[in-house]
């Protein structure tokens, strides 16, 4: 009965026939009573009492019923509720829309600058934008009224050696005003040197000498640029795809010199091909995920 | 129409890094070995290393001139600006004894060049 127990739990409204512990018929109200077609009739899954109002079937058919009775009512759950026990963070869609206009009037403010903008996982916006503009806009969000993205929470790197600008520089900024975050995102190569936003936010300072150490991006006009993750002596930059897993040097002690010794190194490494695709499913969870990105259409991108 | 493409294809218009032609870039470099060049003698005396003025000096040309063939001026800013930045390490002693040996691979034995060493390393 355990069963039926869930099923009264969740207020379904199965109830016994004589409100008590009645093992032989079980009665359904009305609201939850499933279906009585002709199908049903003829297989005899439910008897209609002439007398009752309401189907009546013995306790060894009503398990089944109740089984697949409490599969529909859970379908019907997960068609309510597209995503079911997935962790996929659910998105507001009057946020979505706020956020929306908020990129259409960046873009709009900076046509010069801004390329695209998108929103990304559901609820995040991103400003795609030259590398000549990340002053502009960088001082444009920090200062606009409605803006007042006053904090810079961090600034990654990406690194795709197939695109003609392979690296990709991404702005993290916080509005604390209106409890905010957006993503600036620019992009350059390893000759092209990118302005130091140092000026704006001070804490670019560091953040810009991590990106210098790691993927090899010039910084130009940046107060103190030099290492400050690897070592001195390192070489190379550790977060470019092309650095091999073992360095360009070898750090050992040596006993003759007593000291310790850097030496380069050489070791044979295969060309790593890393095949990501398998025949099963892999996040289910995710089937009903927001897509990778959504681009906002624009003033530009409606004239076109 | 597609020659023009073509053209625009190869003349690629980039940002310079520091210098916009090849004598502001060759004066950054001058400018880069006569710093170190001065630095040199504190070297020696400071890292307590069993070279002289000398050998670092020669080993300096020869840092310098390892990059000869490279005619690019961005490449030859970053180069400088690399340069610059292992100068500043060294003259605020970040650096340790065994830093300032590794120019020299002392401890670098050589690759074997001809087939007789290389059969005798066990390397192809």
């Amino acid at each position: 009965m355990s069963l039926l127990r869930q099923l009264l739990h969740r207020n379904v409204g199965v109830r016994t026939l004589n409100n008590s512990v009645c093992r032989n018929k079980v009665r359904f109200l009305t609201t939850a009573a499933p279906e009585v077609t002709r199908e049903t009739r003829r297989k005899k899954l439910i008897r209609v009492d002439k007398k009752e109002k309401y189907p009546v079937v013995s306790s060894d058919e009503c398990f089944a019923l109740l089984y697949t009775f409490k599969r529909t009512l859970e379908l019907r759950y997960i068609q309510l509720h597209p995503a079911p026990g997935s962790t996929v963070r659910k998105s507001d869609e009057v946020a979505r829309g706020q956020l929306k206009d908020f990129g259409k009037y960046v873009a709009e403010c900076l046509p010069k600058y801004v390329q695209t903008v998108q929103i990304t996982a559901g609820d995040e916006i991103e400003i795609l934008i030259t590398p000549e503009g990340v002053l502009p806009v960088l001082q444009f969000l920090k200062d606009h009224h409605s803006a007042q993205f006053s904090n810079l929470i961090d600034i990654a790197g990406m690194d795709v050696p197939s695109r003609p600008y392979r690296f990709e520089i991404i702005y993290n900024l916080l509005s604390l005003r209106f409890n905010s975050r957006i993503r600036v995102k620019t992009y350059t190569d390893e000759l092209t040197p990118v302005e130091s936003c140092n000026d704006i936010y001070k804490a670019a300072n560091w953040y810009e000498r991590e990106i210098w150490d790691m993927y090899g991006v010039f910084f130009s006009n940046h107060p103190d640029l030099r290492r400050i993750l690897t070592d001195y002596g390192f070489e190379g930059h550790p977060f470019r795809k092309d650095f091999p897993l073992s360095g360009y040097v070898e750090v050992r002690y040596d006993d003759e010199k007593k000291r310790v010794v850097l030496e380069p190194l050489e070791l044979a490494q295969e060309f790593r091909r890393f095949e990501l695709s398998a025949p099963w499913e892999q996040f289910p969870n995710f089937r009903n995920a927001h897509p990778a990105a959504e681009t906002v259409e624009t003033e530009e991108k409606g004239k076109k | 129409m597609a020659s023009s493409q073509s053209v625009k294809r190869v003349v690629k218009e980039v940002k310079p890094i520091l210098s916009l032609d090849r004598e502001e870039a060759r004066q950054r470099v001058l400018n880069l070995y006569k710093a170190w060049h001065r630095q040199l003698s504190y070297i020696v005396k400071q890292y307590d290393i069993p070279k002289n003025q000398e050998q670092c000096r020669q080993k300096l040309r020869e840092q310098f001139t390892k990059y000869d063939e490279i005619k690019d001026i961005r490449l030859i800013d970053m180069l400088v600006i690399k340069g610059q930045m292992e100068l500043k390490e060294v003259v605020n002693m970040w650096k340790q004894k065994g830093h300032i040996m590794t120019y020299f691979k002392d401890t670098v034995e050589p690759k074997p060049q001809d087939f007789l060493s290389k059969f005798l390393s066990g390397k192809d």
